[in-house]
């Protein structure tokens, strides 16, 4: 065993598609690590995922690592048409680096998962698959979206249960960080939030491991699946969403109610990383993507 | 070295041994005075005693340290390793504080905490800062980091790297006005050369690596720090034997706590927390206690 020259170590990042996004993530998702992404429904998590599988086949002084993207879903049905819509717009900005006949969505290969232990059989699969790709275009990026779906419903409430179920969020960890290191790959995985009832000090706040307090629609939630999974994770973001009221509209002079505007604030935050400060940033879903919103 | 070892009498040794000396180090740090008086000697046959001890210490040096892990060393002793012993600062005061100046050697020191607490920042905080020269009061020495998780970002061990040589040069500043020779040479890149840097991938790897330090350390004897970083991950999985893990977890954190003393080296664990049914209440603790 000889230790690694720590200088050739550099990780490699896939560009998330927006330079604001980029600067937030001091270049965007790293190789070799997990990445966990935490948020309600509807928040953006698929369409980060998407655009992910989209940038990741960008060469690699454009951020992006010249590869293929492996996509495992759990929740039916795949967005085909929106991934469709994403591909468009892709090429056309970045037309220069693809031959005109070709397909961005032809190298992200999509797989369905049932299970937990569906996911495990399909790990074991993907050794030789990533093995294969190395002679066409090498799969760099495996997306879980979402790794919650899996276990939230199949597991009882008895202490042997959780247990089991703890036992299977670290053998999955583990060999996605296995996968991680052998190939060089980044890994992005999806987490849903469950609500936080009670007060966040004390034993409460401890219980979920959740030292920051992450609010979206104005309730109070933390990352699903508990501690556990907290521990098998390298760095979790945390996409929320608020309305926010921006200004007042038809104000009448007799006191009768006036108009709010409200605005849909989306705001990506760091909760834990190894590289990155906590931060956050503000960004909007288009029909381009997602994209950073510099204020 | 033993007392019945000494070329004296018969009846001296008696009475050294009845009075409680029975290693050389009892007898280095007593005056012939004292001695005689304990032994019920006359003050020559005490300063001859004493001469022979020294003598025989004094070419017995390089079995010295064989005596200490043979005999018992006395708790004065003890006390004086102890207090020469240099400390790993952690770079927070208040922490290096509680630890009772910061990271011993010879030690084992076991960090547990909520993910994204800072345990991995502390990590590389330490292998960095065990590299800081002797004239800044700390070690100087190399560091092994032993990653299990895969958290070690290059990148973020170079701005340690560099803010760590910022501090010195700030230290040399303020309190070496005179001394322009004290420049600092080192570079960030020099302190993450001196960091040994291993990631294993399973349980397995990890025990094997555990049993190669063993050599590794003996080829390199300026490491001064061993950090594992997450030393409990790859045993959460789904163990089937309780019993081999538990003996298998006892077996590792024994290897380290010889490798601590052997070459008088720090070891840091760094380990994750679970939450502990009990009752009616959670609580949290380290994972695998």
């Amino acid at each position: 065993m000889t230790p690694q020259s720590l200088l050739q170590l550099t990780s490699q990042k896939c560009t998330t598609g927006c330079p604001i996004l980029d600067r937030l993530l001091y270049g965007g998702i790293p190789c070799d690590s997990i990445t966990e992404i935490v948020a309600e429904s509807g928040s953006g998590k698929t369409q980060i995922c998407l655009q992910l599988s989209l940038h990741a086949q960008l060469p690699v002084s454009h951020g992006g690592l010249a590869a293929s993207s492996l996509y495992l879903h759990t929740e039916f049905p795949f967005p085909f048409r929106r991934l469709h819509q994403l591909c468009l717009s892709f090429r056309s900005s970045n037309a220069h680096h693809f031959p005109v006949n070709d397909n961005p969505c032809d190298r992200i290969f999509v797989q369905s998962v049932h299970t937990a232990d569906h996911l495990l059989e399909i790990m074991s699969k993907t050794d030789p698959f990533i093995e294969n790709s190395k002679n066409q275009v090498p799969v760099r990026l495996i997306v879980i979206d979402s790794i919650a779906a899996l276990f939230r419903s199949d597991f009882d409430n008895t202490p042997v249960e959780l247990k089991r179920r703890s036992s299977l969020f670290f053998k999955i960890s583990s060999k996605l960080k296995a996968l991680a290191k052998r190939f060089n790959l980044a890994v992005l995985v999806t987490n849903q939030v469950v609500d936080l009832v009670g007060p966040n000090e004390g034993i409460n706040g401890l219980r979920i491991g959740n030292l920051v307090c992450l609010h979206t629609s104005g309730r109070r939630v933390c990352p699903a699946l508990g501690l556990a999974w907290a521990n098998c994770v390298n760095s979790r973001l945390f996409l929320s969403r608020n309305e926010e009221v921006i200004r007042e509209e038809n104000e009448k002079s007799n006191g009768q109610s006036c108009d709010f505007v409200k605005k849909k604030m989306r705001k990506l935050y760091v909760v834990f990383a190894p590289h990155l400060p906590e931060s956050s940033c503000e960004f909007e879903i288009t029909r381009e993507g997602l994209f950073g919103v510099e204020r | 070295m033993e007392i019945w070892r000494l070329p004296i009498s018969a009846s001296q040794r008696g009475k050294l041994i009845s009075a409680g000396y029975t290693s050389l180090s009892s007898l280095s740090s007593i005056s012939s005075s004292d001695l005689a008086r304990e032994l019920n000697v006359s003050e020559s046959e005490a300063m001859n005693i004493l001469k022979v001890a020294s003598h025989s210490r004094g070419s017995e040096t390089s079995n010295a340290s064989c005596s200490i892990v043979e005999g018992a060393q006395s708790a004065w002793d003890m006390l004086h390793d102890e207090e020469s012993l240099m400390h790993i600062t952690t770079s927070s005061a208040d922490l290096d504080n509680i630890l009772g100046g910061g990271i011993h050697c010879k030690e084992v020191t076991e960090i547990g905490g909520v993910p994204g607490i800072g345990k991995t920042q502390l990590g590389i905080q330490i292998a960095v800062n065990v590299q800081i020269p002797n004239d800044f009061g700390g070690l100087g020495g190399k560091a092994i980091y032993i990653d299990t998780e895969g958290s070690f970002m290059v990148e973020r061990a170079f701005q340690i790297a560099e803010a760590c040589i910022e501090d010195m040069s700030e230290y040399n500043r303020f309190l070496r006005k005179d001394f322009q020779e004290c420049k600092i040479k080192m570079q960030p890149q020099d302190i993450l050369e001196n960091i040994f840097y291993f990631r294993i991938c399973s349980y397995t790897e990890q025990i094997a690596l555990i049993n190669y330090l063993d050599k590794f350390l003996s080829e390199h004897k300026d490491v001064k720090v061993i950090v594992v970083d997450s030393v409990t991950f790859h045993f959460r999985q789904d163990f089937d034997d309780m019993a081999l893990r538990t003996r298998v977890l006892s077996g590792m954190a024994l290897k380290l706590m010889n490798l601590a003393k052997r070459f008088s080296l720090a070891v840091v664990l760094l380990n994750q927390v679970t939450t502990k049914h009990t009752e009616a209440s959670f609580q949290l603790a380290l994972a695998l206690v």
